[in-house]
């Protein structure tokens, strides 16, 4: 126990820590501009001087730390002295610009100098004069009033791991600047925006339209992007939001965000909402009330059940709605049509692979917590890069890194590029070999442990079939293998993420039994990258053909006994169509009926014309949707649904934690759950919901995992996996090995094979919906490599040509040098040029998702941009 | 103004333990390659260290030896620092301008020379001192000055 005196007051501490720290505790203020709680003790600003006793000088107590019996003052003359000094000094270069600075009213160097400052400065020399940028899109830079603390400079380069800005020149002369001096071309996270204390970083997208003192309302909530389910208060006026902002003890974010979730949110006011319920009339879509837009959905669904059954109609369900909407769509789905054919493109990866991992280890087995990886002693990473794809997830990684623990990354990974210790990247679809010799490498330095025998022995059994005979060099030399045999070697608990991409693929169980066998060699933890905000509640509310809400399989008599006696109506025992199933099922015209919630197919969905050529046969196609899309247009009806700030509700982010998504907004729609329960009434079964505490209320009784969740619950930040309820804990006693055969075939990577590239800016039609988004990545592109655009005389800046068979179309050229051998990447940014249009697709038979490997393209240079421009 | 760098990398790397270390011997090889740390220098440096770009930039623009503007083929950095002044370099720098016709911070019409107003170089004893390029002169008189540039064409 430590025991410190500030002010006469005496404080008692468990562990050493700043006096800062010790004062704050103690309510005893003293001012900081160069500290900030998300980042290491820098001392640069001597703002926050105190006086020590038996210290002849004034000491830095942010970086100070306590010592037993210490005695301390922070308003004594001498340190007021030195405050007034210090702030003088800052003031001199400083414009004062107060009436026009956005900061005014939040600013740390305004309130400190109210509170400590000279009421006047001696200096009468000039100011530095450097006037306000503009060069960049979505960060202005105002560098008058910059006080220099590096507090941004930090923020970028100790936790972002960007390293986009820097402290440049030096003296009076200093500086912050991205390397170019004007765009700063970086992650645009804004997190550096986040922690300068002056009007020197700001946001351009409410410049000059914002003053914190008018700032309505505050609503906390949950970001609508990715699967990380970050938290952030949105500030409301006048019925809009107006910005977000993390703060740092708020969610598992802990004050961080990235681009999508700082600026991407005014897609909620894009242009192409949707207002009111559109009815295809004479091939065209007409306005229409909602009572004629519900009878009509209702009246159709009924007669296509009557004439067809239920197995002709399907439902696509959306990791982008709340689990409300999920919930109450499978609901519709099982009790009022009476079938199992709900499925959403979270089939496509997450769901499956979910599914796979829980039935060799159990229930739960991917839903960690996310500090867990940080704080881990290695980190695997396949599939996905989480840098893009579910950014603040990627900071864990980074974070773990810049500990000095093993990274090692399988394939492409742009945004882990330095905090990789070992980044091995394949051929192209030579993963399987690769991991096979990964795990015979590890399996010689550490054998099976006995734990799980049943595994152990399907391991066995597959090593033995497998052998050692793969000696295929997978493009990689023994050498890198052996480096990383040896960094996982040193792994005792990692953590292994796994990303989509191991998963969109034929030979995809056999990869994720690979994952498997080497997480359970490593003893690791495994993470799903999830990439919408709510794949894991989708598959928690039972928005899959086989399961049941709660992770239940729909095959179990008992547990669809326990769903049926609360719906009051028969579940169908078979496991119902995956979304490539029924697509199939409706071009060959067996579907008749598809209620799409949420979802873009058309851009979403690989071999485009194809699914066009699906949904136009269709008897009836319903869109729920807040945004008019590519699907909509096609639509019989078209119902908008309240966007994700105006609705109440709930996400389940990849952890398992479920999150209380705040209405903040009004909207001029309907919830989504609300339209579904009103078609459902229509038809004649009342689900009795008239808020979303009724669905709560239900899901809690029905879902075993779910047992008494209540909202107030998930905002304590409480609701983690396995809430109170009862997973199911039994791990498969039997699992087909995946056919092996599938892991000798050779591909000839001299050709250009197609991938999707995944992009930061970037998130489906939401994303695109947003102008901030799509001010940083207005234009589709195709990334090659240095070796492919050798071959192909290819340079950045061109215009090529891709032809794939299904799909042919021009893109700018981007050169990647990182990229290897004849990858092309194209990112699925724009329907008419997004990667999935060019994409063929063969049914994956274990998990009917679209396996997508093998996609050959064609490329070649067409034109110079330079021709372009003297044409 | 010195050649560009051959395809923007540098010719010649040094070698160092740890990159951070060689990032200051990097800079002043690019500078010696290339005359000043244009931004092509600093993405050479960056990218034959793999070292972000802006750390580069953070370095190379808070050392005053490196340039921020092309120079000529040779560049005389004279001390302006108290000493030298007291003991006649703002003489120098009047001379200077009437042989050159360069004020500090310009460069001779034919890129002979560049010159600099350089901070305290460490010469104080023997006041006033300057820079060309990499030879040191300190004891400068407005005669001997002319005579040691002689040597630099
Ligand atoms: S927005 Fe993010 S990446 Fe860009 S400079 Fe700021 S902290 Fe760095
Ligand atoms: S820009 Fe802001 S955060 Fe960065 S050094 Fe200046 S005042 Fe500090
Ligand atoms: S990491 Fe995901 S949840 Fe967090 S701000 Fe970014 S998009 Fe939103
Ligand atoms: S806050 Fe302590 S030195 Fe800046
Ligand atoms: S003042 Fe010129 S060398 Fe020191």
């Amino acid at each position: 126990m430590i025991t410190v005196t500030i002010n006469g007051k005496k404080i008692a501490l468990n562990k050493p820590v700043t006096i800062l720290e010790a004062a704050r505790k103690a309510d005893i203020y003293i001012p900081t501009l160069c500290n900030h709680p998300m980042l290491e003790p820098f001392g640069g600003c001597r703002l926050c001087l105190v006086e020590i006793e038996k210290m002849p000088k004034l000491q830095a107590s942010c970086t100070q730390y306590v010592t037993d019996g210490m005695t301390v003052w922070t308003e004594t003359e001498k340190v007021l002295e030195a405050r007034r000094a210090m702030l003088e000094f800052l003031l001199i270069n400083h414009p004062l610009d107060c009436p026009y600075c956005d900061k005014a009213g939040e600013c740390d160097l305004q309130d400190s100098t109210m509170q400590c400052g000279p009421a006047i400065g001696r200096f009468k020399e000039g100011k530095r004069k450097l006037p306000e940028c503009y060069d960049d899109p979505i960060i202005v830079t105002n560098m008058e009033r910059c006080i220099l603390c590096s507090r941004c400079v930090r923020m970028c380069s100790d936790v972002q791991g960007a390293h986009a800005i820097t402290i440049t020149n030096r003296g009076s002369k200093s500086c912050v600047e991205p390397f170019s001096g004007g765009r700063f071309d970086c992650e645009y996270c804004g997190n550096c925006i986040t922690v300068c204390p002056v009007g020197s970083l700001m946001s351009r997208l409410h410049k000059h339209t914002y003053r914190p003192w008018y700032i309505e309302k505050e609503i906390e909530t949950v970001c609508s992007f990715c699967g990380v389910g970050c938290s952030f208060v949105a500030q409301i006026r006048g019925d809009s939001i107006v910005r977000v902002e993390p703060r740092p003890d708020l969610g598992l974010n802990k004050g961080l965000l990235c681009v999508k979730g700082r600026f991407g949110f005014d897609y909620t006011a894009s242009p192409s909402r949707l207002k009111s319920p559109l009815l295809q009339k004479n091939g065209d879509l007409k306005q229409t009330t909602w009572a004629e837009a519900l009878s009509h959905t209702a009246g159709k669904l009924k007669e296509i059940k009557e004439k067809y059954g239920p197995a002709a109609i399907g439902a696509v369900a959306s990791g982008l709605c709340t689990n409300e909407d999920n919930y109450t769509l499978q609901r519709f789905m099982r009790s009022v049509v009476g079938s199992n054919n709900i499925d959403s493109t979270t089939g496509f990866f997450y769901g499956p692979a979910q599914r796979f991992l829980e039935d060799i280890f159990g229930q739960g087995v991917t839903l960690n917590p996310m500090q867990g990886i940080a704080n881990s002693d290695g980190v695997f990473v396949i599939g996905a890069d989480p840098s893009a794809v579910a950014p603040v997830l990627g900071l864990q990684v980074r974070a773990a890194s810049r500990k000095g623990i093993p990274v090692v990354t399988v394939g492409h990974m742009p945004g882990l590029k330095r905090f990789a210790t070992c980044s091995l990247v394949p051929d192209a679809f030579s993963e399987p070999a690769l991991l096979n010799r990964l795990i015979s490498g590890l399996m010689k330095k550490r054998p099976v442990c006995g734990e799980n025998e049943f595994f152990e022995g399907a391991i066995k059994k597959f090593m033995l079939s497998t052998g050692d005979d793969i000696a295929d060099p997978c493009g990689l030399s023994n050498n890198d293998i052996e480096r990383a045999v040896n960094e996982l070697d040193l792994m005792t608990n990692p953590a292994v993420l796994i990303g989509r991409q191991v998963v969109q693929r034929s030979d995809a169980s056999v990869l994720l039994l690979q994952l498997s066998v080497l997480t359970y060699l490593l003893n690791g933890r495994i993470y799903l990258i999830s990439e919408l905000p709510n794949d894991q509640g989708l598959v928690d509310m039972g928005c899959r053909p086989d399961m049941l809400p709660g992770g239940r399989p729909v095959f179990s008599d008992s547990m669809r006994k326990r769903y049926e006696d609360s719906y009051g109506s028969e579940i169908p025992s078979a496991q119902g169509m995956s979304l490539m199933e029924m697509i199939q099922a409706a071009h060959e015209g067996n579907l008749k009926a598809l209620y799409v919630m949420g979802e873009n197919l058309l851009p979403d969905l690989p071999d485009t014309g194809y699914v066009k050529e699906a949904l136009s046969k269709l008897e009836l196609l319903v869109v729920q949707d807040t945004l008019m899309n590519e699907t909509a247009e096609l639509a019989h009806v078209v119902l908008p649904a309240c966007s994700w700030p105006e609705a109440e509700g709930s996400y389940t982010n990849f952890e398992g934690r479920m999150q209380h998504v705040r209405k903040a907004v009004h909207g001029e729609a309907m919830e989504g759950w609300k339209i579904i329960s009103e078609v459902a009434k229509i038809i004649g079964s009342d689900f009795g919901f008239l808020t979303v505490v009724d669905i709560l209320a239900e899901l809690t009784k029905v879902s075993p995992i779910h047992k008494g969740i209540t909202y107030a619950e998930m905002d304590g930040g409480k609701c983690l996996w396995p809430y109170n309820g009862e997973p199911l804990r039994d791990s498969a006693k039997d699992f087909a090995l995946p056919d092996i055969t599938l892991l000798k075939r050779a591909k000839d990577c001299g050709r250009p094979y197609l991938f999707a590239d995944q992009q930061l800016f970037h998130s489906g039609t939401i994303g695109r919906n947003s102008s901030a988004l799509s001010m940083l990545m207005p234009a589709s592109y195709v990334k090659v490599g240095n070796a492919l655009s050798e071959k192909k005389s290819i340079q950045a800046g061109d215009v090529a040509g891709i032809a794939s068979g299904i799909k042919s179309a021009e893109l700018d050229v981007i050169i990647d040098p990182d990229l290897k051998g004849m990858m092309v990447l194209i990112p699925n940014i724009l329907a008419d040029k997004g990667v999935m249009s060019f994409m063929k697709w063969n049914m994956n038979p274990d998990f009917k998702n679209p396996a997508l490997d093998g996609n050959e393209i064609e490329i070649s240079k067409l034109r110079s941009k330079a021709e372009e421009v003297s044409a | 103004m010195k050649g560009p760098l051959e395809n923007g990398t540098l010719k010649s790397v040094p070698e160092c333990g740890e990159k951070e270390t060689a990032l200051m011997p990097a800079l002043y090889t690019a500078q010696k390659e290339h005359g000043w740390m244009s931004i092509e220098a600093m993405e050479a440096v960056a990218g034959a260290l793999d070292i972000p770009k802006a750390r580069v930039k953070g370095f190379a623009t808070f050392y005053d030896m490196f340039g921020k503007k092309p120079v000529g083929r040779h560049v005389v950095r004279l001390c302006t620092n108290v000493s030298c002044i007291l003991s006649g370099s703002e003489e120098l720098l009047l001379r200077l301008r009437d042989k050159f016709g360069i004020a500090p911070d310009e460069t001779t019409p034919d890129g002979r020379f560049s010159l600099v107003a350089m901070e305290c170089i460490g010469a104080c004893g023997t006041a006033p001192a300057m820079l060309v390029d990499n030879d040191f002169y300190e004891d400068l008189t407005t005669e001997n000055i002319f005579s040691i540039l002689e040597k630099y064409k």
